[in-house]
């Protein structure tokens, strides 16, 4: 078997006392999508920003393709990670095509039409061809957060973050979003997810982790953690949510 | 049903409140322009002398103050705005030393009035050369641009923090796992954002520092006021040269204010939904329009 593009290895968070995540272990292989479940305030959201290092760990490591993320420089290795957040937090002051060729011409030095074009082979691949000149206070929450997943992607990610990235948009608007995702699954990208969702993670994901109070309760293969969970925990969240 | 009925009668009631509280609104408004009005007409109808108004030697005393005014606005609002931007940035700083220095800063200029500020640097710094040994000769007009620039810009620099607060967290968050350092995120993402938040505020101490030249009359410099002061002693007629001091300050503060809107609509991307946008639009605050 060759190496985990994504590596947790018992890694512990501390918001001051409170200890939010507990000797995390978690490898995730190229190609592979990882689903994280669990109830609120288990340390979901926090697991995804220990890997880019919006978040520092107080215990062990994450390793990104075998390269440690807390000995890096964390400028660079966040350039082979793509997020996108649960509030979108697209650039105001940017067009839709601005938003996406901003990184790679600014951190890249791409020229300024190399850029352009590239922002919009990715607008259209996200189904938003037509909007590369609107601003994002114009866009729809779907249509905001398509163009943040477009612009994670500008960088070249080599595995992508989504956290919540439907909690905050309306019912109509989550399948144009949750479309855009499974496209990129379907593609090979390596992805890490948070979400609600129970029944997109059971059609996008290869392994569901759930996690309850900063620990992994179980990984296990999406089918069988639906049809039947192996732990008692993972059969009490089942059951609560159907 | 009972309930609906108290809910339309209770608008009903607020509706009629409404009406009311504007009715009163206009009838105090132009109540107040009216009296104004009628007391301006006079004073204008009555003082003022026209020939005298003119005449080169008040006309002409006043163009010459009003150009030094507006050379030493000009200059003190660029280099007020470019320190302000510097001390903001201080204030943001994660190191604490320049953190605190920047507080500090701001702290003095904007504790002490401006007039100290002004007879600490007119009169006290030549005095730490030996007599007669100070290198520059007419220091009143230099003394009066580094006073007002080092005094407003500790107000632009806490306009300037202030609208980088007000960007979300979310801002910083976004650029920096794109792999932006955080100088070029607050460079690409968070300072244009900032600065929008920052204009008005900016622009109104912009309009304080035009009116604070009124001040510079007492450390010699040629000002508009000192004019006023000057004509006033030989003539004994206050309101022909007051018209003059009201419209030379009114003409450099619009312009400043017509510049503010001029760079507010410049940095509105999107649609405006600024409070503001909204009330004036009419569509009373909501969301959708």
């Amino acid at each position: 078997m060759s190496e985990p593009l994504v590596e947790f290895d018992g890694v512990d968070k501390f918001f001051g006392e409170t200890q939010v995540l507990d000797g995390i272990d978690l490898a995730v292989d190229e190609r592979e999508v990882v689903v994280v479940v669990g109830p609120s305030g288990s340390g979901k959201s926090t697991l995804l920003r220990c890997a880019n290092r919006l978040e520092e760990i107080q215990a062990g490591d994450v390793h990104l393709d075998g390269r440690s993320v807390t000995e890096a420089d964390v400028n660079q290795i966040r350039q082979q990670i793509g997020m996108v957040f649960q509030s979108f937090n697209l650039f105001p002051h940017k067009t839709a095509l601005g938003n996406v060729a901003l990184a790679p011409e600014k951190i890249r030095g791409l020229p300024e039409d190399a850029a352009a074009e590239r922002a919009r082979e990715l607008l259209e691949r996200v189904g938003l061809g037509d909007q590369t000149t609107s601003y994002p206070e114009a866009l729809s929450g779907g249509q905001q957060q398509r163009v943040a997943i477009a612009r994670a992607l500008a960088m070249d990610p080599t595995v992508m973050l989504f956290d919540e990235v439907t909690s905050a948009l309306d019912p109509e608007l989550v399948g144009e979003v949750l479309d855009v995702i499974e496209d990129l699954a379907a593609e090979g990208m390596t992805m890490l997810l948070v979400t609600h969702e129970m029944g997109f993670a059971r059609e996008v994901g290869d392994r569901i982790v759930l996690m309850v109070d900063g620990e992994i309760v179980e990984v296990t293969e999406t089918a069988s953690f639906f049809e039947a969970p192996e732990t008692e925990r993972g059969q009490q969240f089942l059951s609560r949510l159907l | 049903m009972a309930t609906q009925t108290d809910a339309e009668s209770d608008t009903g009631g607020v509706m009629m409140r409404d009406r009311f509280v504007k009715r009163v609104g206009e009838i105090a408004a132009g109540g107040f322009v009216l009296a104004i009005g009628g007391l301006l007409v006079w004073i204008l109808s009555t003082q003022v002398d026209y020939r005298l108004l003119g005449s080169p030697l008040i006309a002409g005393r006043f163009a010459e103050a009003f150009l030094l005014v507006v050379q030493i606005v000009v200059v003190s609002s660029l280099l007020s705005v470019s320190a302000g931007l510097l001390i903001g940035l201080g204030r943001i700083s994660t190191s604490p030393v320049t953190g605190r220095i920047a507080k500090g800063y701001v702290e003095f200029f904007r504790g002490t009035p401006l007039l100290f500020q002004l007879f600490v640097i007119f009169f006290g710094v030549p005095r730490l050369w030996a007599t007669g040994e100070f290198p520059i000769q007419n220091w009143a007009v230099p003394a009066a641009v580094i006073g007002l620039t080092l005094n407003h810009a500790a107000y632009v620099g806490e306009a300037i923090r202030g609208g980088i607060d007000a960007v979300p967290d979310g801002q910083m968050e976004a650029a920096r796992s794109l792999g932006m350092s955080r100088v070029m995120a607050l460079r690409e993402v968070v300072l244009p954002q900032a600065w929008r938040n920052a204009l008005a505020a900016i622009g109104n101490d912009q309009i304080i520092l035009v009116k604070d030249t009124s001040l510079l009359t007492v450390i010699a410099v040629p000002e508009i006021m000192s004019v006023f002061r000057n004509i006033n002693s030989n003539q004994l007629d206050p309101w022909t040269p007051l018209v003059w001091v009201c419209l030379l300050y009114l003409a450099i503060t619009m312009s400043m204010s017509q510049l503010v809107n001029g760079l507010e609509r410049r940095s509105d991307w999107g649609s405006d939904s600024t409070m503001l946008g909204r009330l004036t639009r009419g569509s009373g605050g909501g969301e959708e329009s």
